[in-house]
């Protein structure tokens, strides 16, 4: 008996066992979207109560793509097409999309397998200034990198709306500067001169025909004086207190240096008595995110470059990509740091898989005309 | 000056419809004429649309709920076109028709500002990704279009199982490819090709139903209302990964319910 006939190969090589697999499969993975996966146990427990937590675990329901069954399921559903592949071999042309298509699966997965057994990945928080030479692998390894990297600076750009603006009312025209409101804010009489708080932008704006001059200097997102420093600083990245630095010149050309916050408009309008200031701040959204970075080996320099997101730099087989910041004080970046050997493996069982699906659906009919006639 | 297009293409496409019903009811070649006037419109029009949406916002207009929308339409749109021309089968033209305003409808009652993009978003990757996605999910609405129409006659209607079977393999390649550019494009983004995201592990699904759908077609031979039935429940799966995990699940793409 060959092992084509043994019942053990024909179970394998059926069409109807592929479909219970991929209908498997496909259930398993719905379950896992609505039961939120890898989460902290305090999240379970709130949801589902202590119970439910447990009955979870037991079930590997918090992480259902590495649970037994799932993986059993993508090993059954390999050697479905393991076998159903060897059982239709063939290299005619017209069969050629099919075992393309199919085995391109297996390629996927097999790229997927060296990516778990040989890949790494890690994370790196580093502080500016700071030079690692290893990271923290998911398993829990300290991964040595075999070279340094130096964090120079993290910079985080924002989006600047045009809506966003410094008013200058003159308190002269008995005007009255209503700018509250939840969205319409409306342009009361008396504004005299509008100034965008992009800084650098715009140098000087001349205030109407007063002679008087202003300038924004420092934007902080969330304003707090150091009492022991005397000096302004953000105490996070996060638009808790917005206010801007301004700088009034008047017709002598003497200069004072001032605060306008947008959610305290009253505070520090005894500046000039003539104008009054508003400072209208609309959300901002994150722009860029740009870890400046070099790398060095035996002490030397190799090379400065900058990490964005989708832009993540390559070296000696590690990727470092910008995956997290410190939204507090900006002061430390976090890079994901991935070695997988896989990736390439993958990347060619989706050109397999796109060829094969071309040739089935397109190529084969076409083939199939031509051979028409002799039949 | 941009939502001018936006309406004018709502107009042609609703008297496309209107014309494409008018066909379907008497039967007239004229009137079938002027409803591929008037989608050819639509599609023009949106194309315009598009890009001047575009040219303000200095990126591809495929970042949000809305900017989605629109696409879909378009992509229904261009579709539609395609099978009236081969196939001519009336009634799919009307419901595919009303698939597509009904997807610009939606799009008119959300915001339309133009925001700036996440820095994630920022990528090459986003148009193929979105394009690749859209262009299958419009073929797979035809498809199922036509599956309910089989589903809803009383005889077996070959034509109908034909235009399900070829806008599923289309739709099939394309929801491959749209997966293909969303993992490599995650892969050169965040280092990952796959994470199980529900947005990608719906899309996972969507396109198991739908080789399903092929396999018992194509190996077991179910033909006609059994593979019709496959085909509504993929076109379920896909709904609920474009607007479902959107609305409901938390991911990756959470950008996209704005």
């Amino acid at each position: 008996m060959t092992i084509k006939q043994t019942g053990i190969w024909k179970f394998f090589s059926s069409v109807k066992l592929a479909i219970w697999l991929l209908s498997i499969i496909a259930v398993l993975s719905l379950i896992g979207t609505f039961i939120p996966q890898n989460q902290e146990a305090a999240l379970y427990i709130e949801r589902y109560g202590q119970l439910g937590y447990r009955a979870l675990l037991s079930l590997g329901l918090t992480d259902i793509y590495s649970a037994w069954y799932f993986i059993l399921s993508l090993i059954l559903f390999s050697l479905n097409l393991s076998v159903c592949l060897l059982n239709r071999l063939s290299f005619k042309m017209r069969s050629l999309g099919t075992m393309l298509s199919h085995f391109s699966i297996l390629v996927i997965l097999l790229g997927a397998m060296i990516g778990m057994l040989f890949g790494q990945k890690g994370f790196i928080e580093i502080s500016k200034g700071e030079e690692v030479d290893s990271f923290l692998s998911r398993n829990g390894q300290q991964v040595n990198l075999g070279f340094r990297l130096k964090l120079n600076d993290f910079i985080y750009t924002e989006y600047i709306d045009p809506k966003e603006k410094l008013f200058v009312c003159s308190s002269l025209k008995e005007a009255v500067c209503m700018m509250q409101g939840p969205h319409g804010q409306e342009k009361a009489k008396g504004i005299i001169a509008e100034i965008s708080p992009e800084i650098g932008v715009e140098a000087e704006t001349a205030i109407a025909d007063t002679g008087y001059k202003i300038k924004v200097l420092r934007y902080l997102p969330d304003f707090v004086m150091d009492t022991s420093m005397k000096v302004a600083v953000s105490r996070s990245a996060q638009p808790n207190n917005p206010a801007i630095e301004v700088e009034l010149k008047d017709k002598e050309g003497k200069a004072k240096t001032f605060w306008v916050f947008a959610r305290f408009p009253d505070i520090h309008q005894e500046i000039d008595k003539d104008f009054k200031f508003i400072y209208h701040w609309v959300g901002r959204r994150p722009k860029d995110f740009i870890s400046k970075v070099t790398i060095l080996k035996d002490g030397q320099e190799i090379m400065r470059r900058d990490i964005r997101v989708n832009e993540p730099l390559r070296f000696s087989g590690y990727t470092f990509f910008q995956s997290s910041y410190d939204n507090e004080g900006l002061n430390w970046s976090g890079l994901q740091v991935v070695k997988d050997p896989g990736v390439p493996v993958i990347y060619a069982g989706f050109i397999l898989l796109i060829s094969g699906l071309v040739m089935i659906f397109y190529l084969n009919p076409l083939i199939k005309y031509e051979v028409t006639p002799r039949a | 000056m941009p939502s001018l297009y936006f309406n004018l293409s709502f107009g042609v496409y609703f008297l496309a419809m209107v014309f494409y019903m008018g066909n379907l009811v008497f039967a007239d070649k004229i009137l079938s004429s002027i409803a591929r006037f008037c989608i050819s419109c639509a599609i023009i029009s949106l194309s315009i649309y598009i890009g001047m949406r575009w040219q303000i916002a200095g990126r591809p207009p495929l970042s949000n709920m809305f900017e989605s929308l629109v696409i879909f339409s378009w992509a229904i749109a261009a579709v539609l076109i395609f099978i009236d021309l081969k196939y001519k089968i009336k009634s799919i033209a009307v419901l595919v028709a009303l698939m597509g305003l009904l997807s610009l409808g939606y799009a008119s009652l959300l915001d339309k500002t133009i925001v700036p993009l996440l820095p994630a978003l920022k990528s090459n990757w986003l148009t193929i990704h979105v394009l690749t996605c859209f262009i299958g999910y419009a073929a797979l609405t035809v498809s199922f279009v036509s599956s309910v129409i089989l589903l809803f006659k009383q005889k077996e209607d070959k034509n109908l199982d034909t235009v399900t079977y070829k806008m599923i393999t289309f739709g099939f390649l394309f929801l491959a490819l749209g997966i293909i550019s969303g993992a490599v494009w995650a892969n050169s983004a965040w280092g990952t090709y796959w994470s199980w995201d529900p947005k990608e592990t719906w899309s996972l699904i969507t396109w198991f139903i739908y080789a399903i759908y092929l396999h018992i077609r194509m190996r077991k031979g179910w033909k006609g209302r059994k593979a019709a039935w496959v085909s509504v429940i993929g076109f379920l799966a896909m709904l609920f990964t474009y607007f479902g995990v959107n609305y409901l699940l938390s991911g990756l793409h959470s950008y996209g319910s704005s």
